[in-house]
């Protein structure tokens, strides 16, 4: 394996379900490359993400019925499957949001706290 | 749920969801190196950062898969057609393994399932954790006196019944019978909780008298005899020449008692009303159901108390009465064997999965190389574990189904080669419990077995193992310690249970060389019974016991012939007290007693039993002249120590004027064994049949038979046919039952040490085997491992006798710790088994060093193969062989 950039945070356990919904909240229906370069522009490129790790995230996602795929073309005529957030997703969004809401507010707290 | 269902679609569809993420894979490759082409890199550039960027596309489906289904029984599916293949790859290993695995489960499961029917299963009654014997000693019959005492004082019982045993003669249908039957209290069957299968039990009121003759038959003399005709009930049949009325048929599965006259068929009230004050005949058992709430501890407190006040006030009697829990008295005798038997077979299945242990080991080194190339690949440990597992699963599974047919056929051959008396074995059979015992011992065998290695499997080291190719150097030491640990216990193991076999052999061969006092081997025996027959009559009968043997003596063939009333070592145990001429009158409970025996004249003669001092009971002993009675060595030892018992005079009963009625001791004969095989001869007497006025005037069924022994020439079962017609020739209604072999009756005897011991020594024998293959192995592998080694030695100068040192002293050391371990462990299980052992002590000093020597020279054949190829491992070849 190369070594690793220091400042690149690793992906916090859980995280990327509540990232992969709030984006395709945010942007519509997306194909997984779009989703994972998002991700990336978003975070400045402090996320470390291999973007094939994406796919059990989006299958259990589509497992749970809180986002559909589809076969469709992208903007190249390229042939990609997009997903697209459902009913049932953007309720578990609002949950997830709520609760990382709290446990990183809990956790700022905590280490303003210790500073 | 919708998961669930997701998940269970794509377990069942993993194709089209495979070929789905190819394509998907493929569309963001292609996304990705537009992207980049965008950024100006070349197309080829491009394609390179797009996998950079993706990461391992192996690596992303496997975790896909991972998301998408059930991972686990996907999974379990690959890895057990992956298993499936390499066992395939590797017949031999798979067949020796299989076949090893096989034969410990089966033999366990076979032991189990017997354990199972007559030590776990409740006896069929219901509640039967309820039913209770109350019996003094714990095996001894109660007077009727006593039992309806202690069944009007006690508060602790729902109910208590009582039955006696009763042997009538069933005549007046085609054929005479005698039969084995229970007299019982009115409420002992419904006590059971068992319905008849037609007809009704006994209602109170009928066993009393003039009310009490009816009878219940059980399926099988109901089928036997009455062709299973449903109108059976309301007929009459005729037993010892009395009507009886059928009232009810029982089920085909009812047994009862399950502990003693267990093969009484039929049941017919048992009238109290005349013998209720009866305090010294004690021939009844007392069976009794707890009520709801009372302990067995405060039943038998209250007993106690019970039993204390009628001693008072009945001195002599009611002493050391015991309430035992009726599947105590039905399987007490026969557990300890069996959990040996059970634990001597749990010994042999571990020996197995130390072999099969082994092999795996062997294995797993063999496969180093591809675990290395699998976890550098991408499969993570716990896949690599799990791969193994699942394999040795597999392999434990197929064993355990081997297993179960090895176990169905030796169910069968063990209820065949179990003993008579065994209780319950009938019932042995593959249930649900023994499918559970056998999936756990499956399991556990497999983790036993597997376990270490599959963790050698995933400590392997990845870099290691590929850059050296795996084979070359000497192996690590820890894994040599886990296999020197496998053949010490397979050699303890082994130790042990050659010291079982090797303590029942002796046992066995002491048992057999019991002298029985008299001489088996050619005598025929059969009882005929005259009771409810004319020849029953007062009169008749000495007439036609006489008349009867010698008929029998004229038969060609026959040597000798006598009678007695009660078959040594098969027959009925009476015993009788009786005072002593010229001696105090004893205390109540401490008269003089003996087993009482009643002789025809010609007796000892054909059971060649020694007659040692006096004479023998002749024709001339007879009502005219005054009674004699014959005494074995034990009662003249007891009684008369120091002293000569010639011409001593003892009596058994009053005449009518409450006059001793007294029998001169006219001679002693030798202690013949009695009714227990292994226990030494009691004080026993033998009263002159001709001179004994209830054997031959009593029509009373249990003084209306005679026992016929016959010596022959030749096979004496070729005789019973003969002297069955000379029976019936005088009356073709009486019946003969009991028609046996001395020798027959001698083997039944030993039949139990006989069947624990062949268990044992198959069990030891192929505990024997399976230790040096195991041994065996080790060392070849060893050896096999090291050839690079021993060729470095060779070539530096080591002698080819050093190197045979070397490698036998290695294998021999670790046979010999497990050697000193086993016989550790033998002594510490002797108490376990000395309880079963006749004539030998569990520590025997020749068994232990003989089975020493036989585990030494397994072990040192065993190594001596290796060592010898090791001895001649050419240099120059080993070393180039890298």
């Amino acid at each position: 394996m190369p070594s690793e950039d220091e400042s690149r945070v690793p992906l916090l356990q859980g995280t990327l379900d509540l990232m992969v919904l709030s984006t395709l909240k945010t942007m519509g229906p997306q194909h997984a490359y779009a989703i994972a370069a998002r991700l990336e522009q978003i975070s400045e490129d402090l996320l470390h993400l291999n973007q094939g790790t994406l796919y059990p995230a989006l299958v259990r996602l589509e497992q749970q019925g809180r986002i559909k795929g589809s076969w469709g073309r992208t903007e190249s005529n390229r042939e990609a499957k997009f997903y697209a957030i459902t009913k049932a997703g953007e309720k578990a969004l609002a949950g997830e949001t709520l609760r990382w809401r709290r446990m990183s507010g809990l956790v700022d707290k905590l280490l303003a706290q210790g500073a | 749920m919708r998961r669930f269902f997701a998940r269970l679609r794509n377990l069942l569809n993993s194709g089209r969801a495979e070929r789905d993420l190819s394509r998907e894979i493929a569309s963001h490759l292609d996304l990705l190196q537009e992207a980049y082409e965008r950024r100006g890199l070349s197309p080829e550039e491009a394609r390179l950062a797009a996998r950079r960027a993706y990461g391992g596309v192996e690596q992303a489906r496997e975790l896909h898969r991972d998301a998408r289904s059930f991972l686990w029984v996907e999974h379990r599916i690959r890895d057990m057609r992956y298993g499936a293949r390499n066992l395939a790859r590797t017949p031999g290993f798979t067949a020796v393994a299989l076949l090893t695995l096989a034969l410990g489960i089966g033999a366990t499961t076979a032991i189990f399932s017997v354990v199972n029917a007559v030590l776990l299963r409740p006896l069929p009654y219901r509640d039967a954790g309820k039913l209770v014997t109350l019996l003094h000693g714990g095996t001894g019959p109660v007077a009727s006196g006593n039992y309806l005492d202690w069944r009007d004082q006690n508060r602790s019982f729902d109910a208590m019944g009582a039955a006696d045993a009763w042997g009538p003669n069933l005549t007046g249908i085609d054929h005479p019978e005698h039969l084995a039957a229970l007299q019982v209290t009115q409420n002992l069957l419904p006590m059971l909780g068992i319905q008849p299968a037609l007809g009704r039990l006994f209602r109170p009121g009928e066993d009393q008298p003039g009310n009490e003759h009816e009878v219940i038959l059980s399926d099988r003399l109901w089928r036997r005899r009455f062709s299973a005709d449903p109108a059976v009930l309301g007929r009459t049949i005729l037993l010892d020449g009395a009507a009886y009325t059928i009232i009810g048929v029982m089920p085909r599965e009812f047994r009862f008692p399950p502990f003693w006259a267990t093969r009484a068929e039929l049941w017919a009230p048992d009238v109290l009303a005349d013998r209720a004050q009866n305090r010294g005949g004690n021939s009844m058992r007392v069976f009794a159901r707890l009520k709801d709430g009372v302990t067995l501890a405060e039943a038998r407190a209250e007993m106690a108390g019970i039993t204390a006040r009628l001693e008072r006030q009945y001195p002599g009697t009611n002493r050391d009465v015991r309430v035992t829990p009726l599947k105590e008295n039905v399987v007490g005798n026969i557990r300890s064997p069996l959990l040996i038997l059970l634990a001597s077979v749990a010994f042999v299945l571990l020996i197995a999965c130390a072999n099969v242990a082994h092999m795996l080991l062997a294995r797993t080194s063999d496969r180093e190389r591809e675990i290395a190339v699998r976890t550098a690949l991408g499969a993570a440990k716990s896949r690599v574990i799990g791969q193994f597992l699942t394999e040795n699963l597999l392999l434990a599974g197929l064993g355990a189904v081997t297993g179960l047919a090895l176990a169905a056929w030796g169910i069968k051959a063990l209820v065949k080669l179990a003993p008579g008396e065994l209780p319950r074995i009938q019932t042995v059979s593959i249930d649900l419990p023994v499918l559970v015992f056998l999936l756990i011992v499956t399991l556990l065998t497999t983790l036993l077995f597997g376990l270490a290695p599959a963790m050698r499997a995933a400590a392997a080291e990845v870099n290691g193992a590929l850059k050296d190719g795996g084979r070359s150097g000497s192996e690590g030491v820890r894994r040599n310690r886990v296999r020197a640990f496998l053949v010490a216990s397979e050699f303890a193991l082994a130790f042990m249970l050659l010291i079982g076999a090797g303590l029942m052999i002796r046992s066995f061969i002491a048992l057999k060389a019991v002298d029985p006092g008299f001489n088996p081997h050619g005598v025929l025996s059969m009882v005929v019974s005259v009771a409810g027959s004319a020849e029953a009559q007062p009169g008749r009968r000495v007439m036609f016991y006489r008349q009867l043997l010698d008929r029998v003596r004229a038969l060609p063939g026959v040597e000798a012939a006598g009678g007695i009333n009660h078959l040594p070592v098969a027959g009925d145990l009476w015993g009788w007290p009786f005072i002593i001429e010229g001696r105090p009158k004893p205390r109540p409970g401490e008269s003089p007693g003996a087993v009482y025996r009643i002789v025809m004249p010609g007796y000892f003669q054909t059971m060649r039993l020694p007659l040692r001092r006096g004479r023998e009971i002749t024709d001339a002993d007879d009502s005219r002249t005054p009674g004699v009675v014959l005494i074995n060595e034990r009662a003249a030892a007891t009684y008369w120590p120091g002293e000569d018992p010639l011409g001593k005079r003892i009596s058994f009963e009053n005449d009518k004027e409450k006059r001793p009625i007294w029998l001169t001791i006219i001679g002693v004969v030798k202690d013949a064994r009695q009714y227990d095989w292994a226990a030494r001869p009691d004080p026993e007497v033998y009263l002159a049949a001709l001179q004994h006025h209830d054997f031959l005037e009593d029509p009373a069924a249990h003084w209306s038979y005679l026992t016929l022994v016959l010596r022959t020439r030749g096979n004496p079962a070729d005789l019973a046919a003969a002297v069955k017609r000379t029976v019936w020739s005088f009356d073709k209604n009486l019946p003969i039952s009991e028609v046996l072999t001395m020798d027959a009756v001698v083997a039944g005897a030993t039949a139990e040490a006989r069947f624990e011991m062949l268990l044992l020594a198959v069990f030891a024998a192929v505990a024997l085997l399976l230790a040096v293959v195991g041994i065996y192995g080790v060392m070849n592998y060893a050896v096999s491992r090291r050839t690079h080694e021993i060729g470095i030695r060779i070539s530096l100068g080591a002698s080819r006798a050093e190197v045979l040192r070397l490698v036998a002293r290695q294998g021999m050391i670790q046979a010999l710790a497990g050697l000193a371990l086993g016989a550790i462990g033998a002594l510490l299980l002797a108490r376990l088994i000395a309880g079963i052992l006749y004539g030998v002590r569990p520590t025997d000093p020749a068994t232990f060093i003989v089975v020493m020597l036989v585990l030494v020279l397994a072990a040192v054949t065993a190594v001596c193969v290796p060592a010898h190829k090791a001895s001649r491992v050419e240099p120059m070849i080993a070393l180039r062989h890298e």
